[in-house]
């Protein structure tokens, strides 16, 4: 399996079939190929092969000059690369390629014993970082990553002394426990009403986007309840996409966003359904191809794939000899020819699937692509795309593409935002509170009949919530029991409820004076 | 832990578990169980009494938390 994926992953990166299968059978895995040295893959495949894999995987290769003096130029190259453990692979290798193909291929697979470096998600703490952990470990206190990278940025530009520096990670500690929540607060409660406060003082209906001037986006209350509905698509899809280099090119931006935009055949070209001959006529606007950045190699490829017909360019218009598209339709129907001119109009030429509008807005230093309607997934896969900043508002869509997690943190973002935009001010842990709620059962789940309030595991407490009979009769029938837990079940029931004051056990103390 | 303000003190009881106790032994006072501690003339709210002999620890209340 693990041979087969990685040639996948090297096929999808173009390189060569039969390179690809060589390395991988000489035990390379992607990430050791992306650490491996030349010199050692040309022992493997040629060297122009290994030079062109490289490459496409993204690694700087130098190129050693063709035989004149090679150990100069290999030495400083030896020593940029940091592969430690490439040297024991090549002896393996010529073993392997001696030995028959069939153990070959068994050994190859328990082979590779380069331990994949797992990469590391937490960048290593700064200096000043480590100053102020050094500080409470000394103390034996800890404190979140967060609080400790904000402190120490801070102090950084002050430049604090370590006495000063251990005075203010004090106050910080004490700050920070006198800031716990106590055990048995109702946080959910606090949650709902920090976060329905606000949202009352929310615009009703707003449509359009700060930076953005010319494109639609949800937002205030709509948006917000669009979030908690987890609806699955945001009635504005929108992504932002981010390009790893040449950002600040103009040129090149508007590019990429052609790229990205669906163009329709309808857009670059006049279409029309040429009853006297029963054919369907295209005649492919030039400047507008020009505009959208469209070829004809383009128009040849997806025009060919239409149908059967054979495409020719004939004259078209009254006078002026136009190239054109021309699909002769066997029978004679017009229904059929007003539908095949619909498919022929809508056919897609280029871009991704869902993106109906690229527009390239500059922020800060570089240009980001924003677009309308969104899939994540093909942007992503494009290989001018930087992957960690690109993202979505449609948070269904980032559940799909990039997991639980990711959703979590959209969620927490989103609904940020929309507040934010509105000049609305929620502290994040309510709202993470709520994107912990929504995705801590390992998918999207909304707030609500459908989502989290209609799952409650107790029947009074559903009931409490909506359409009381219902809930009712079905735990009748099938004999639920509810084991009064939660909050609305022992209200209900006139009992404390289990929280604050009414969740503490009260028990003599025989020895007074100690805890 | 908990932990409140001042030096990171450990605290030994939650808001919740202090009005608790501070409540039950309140009630005890109120209906006439004999006070603890000597206590001022002028302290005749049960409540504040209660409250008094908390800060002394002297109330033969505690907790039993449960995970």
């Amino acid at each position: 399996m693990a041979r087969k994926d990685t040639i996948d992953a090297l096929r999808r990166r173009k390189v060569g079939a039969k390179t690809a299968a060589l390395l991988v059978d000489a035990g390379y895995t992607m990430a050791s190929l992306k650490k491996a040295k030349l010199k050692d893959l040309e022992k493997v495949v040629t060297q122009e092969d290994a030079i062109r894999a490289l490459k496409r995987l993204g690694i700087k290769v130098e190129v050693p000059p063709p035989k004149k003096a090679p150990s100069k130029k290999k030495a400083p190259v030896k020593k940029k690369t940091p592969a430690k453990k490439a040297p024991k692979k090549p002896a393996a290798k010529k073993a392997l390629k001696k030995a028959a193909k069939k153990p070959a291929k068994k050994a190859a697979r328990k082979k590779p014993k380069v331990r994949p470096t797992i990469p590391s998600k937490v960048p290593e703490p700064s200096a000043w970082e480590k100053r102020v952990m050094r500080i409470l470990q000394s103390k034996k206190r800890e404190l979140p990553s967060s609080l400790i990278q904000n402190l120490a940025a801070r102090a950084q530009k002050l430049k604090l002394k370590k006495p000063d520096l251990e005075k203010v990670v004090d106050y910080l500690w004490d700050q920070y426990g006198a800031n716990l929540v106590d055990p048995n607060e109702s946080v959910g409660i606090v949650s709902a009403q920090s976060i329905g406060e606000p949202g009352t003082q929310m615009t009703m209906r707003t449509f359009h986007y700060a930076g953005v001037a010319e494109m639609n986006v949800t937002l205030g209350l709509p948006r917000l309840i669009e979030i908690v509905d987890a609806r699955r698509v945001p009635s504005t899809p929108v992504m932002e996409v981010f390009v790893s280099d040449g950002a600040d090119d103009l040129d090149r931006m508007r590019k990429h966003a052609t790229e990205i935009e669906m163009t329709h055949l309808e857009d670059i070209a006049d279409t029309e359904a040429d009853f006297l001959n029963n054919r369907v006529v295209v005649y492919p606007n030039v400047a507008k191809m020009r505009s959208r950045g469209v070829t004809w190699k383009d128009l040849d490829h997806t025009l060919s794939k239409m149908r059967r017909e054979k495409v020719k360019r004939v004259e078209g218009d009254k006078k002026r000899k136009m190239e054109a598209y021309v699909l002769d339709l066997d029978q004679v129907s017009y229904k059929r020819l007003q539908k095949q001119l619909e498919t022929v109009k809508t056919s897609k030429i280029k871009g991704i699937d869902g993106v109906h509008r690229a527009i390239i807005r500059r922020r800060g230093d570089e240009y980001v692509i924003y677009t309308e309607g969104s899939n994540l997934a093909a942007a992503l896969e494009l290989p001018y795309v930087d992957p960690t900043r690109t993202n979505s508002n449609n948070i269904t869509e980032i559940y799909e593409v990039l997991g639980v997690e990711a959703a979590r943190n959209a969620i927490v973002r989103e609904a940020t935002s929309t507040l934010a935009e509105q000049g609305l001010t929620v502290d994040i842990r309510h709202i993470m509170l709520v994107s912990d709620m929504m995705t801590n059962a390992g998918d999207v789940k909304a707030i609500g009949r459908h989502g989290i309030s209609g799952r409650k595991s107790s029947v009074l407490a559903r009931a409490a919530f909506e359409i009381t009979s219902h809930h009712l009769l079905k735990a009748a029938v099938t004999g639920e029991v509810d084991y009064l837990d939660g909050v609305a079940e022992n209200v209900i029931v006139g009992q404390p409820v289990t929280l604050g004051t009414g969740a503490v056990n009260l028990v003599y103390r025989t020895s007074a004076k100690e805890g | 832990m908990l932990r409140g303000k001042g030096g990171g003190r450990i605290r030994d009881f939650t808001r919740f578990e202090r009005a608790r106790i501070i409540g039950a032994r309140a009630l005890q006072i109120a209906m006439g169980a004999p006070v603890i501690l000597a206590i001022p003339e002028d302290l005749v709210d049960p409540v504040d009494i209660a409250e008094l002999e908390f800060e002394k620890k002297l109330i033969p209340i505690t907790v039993r938390r449960e995970v």
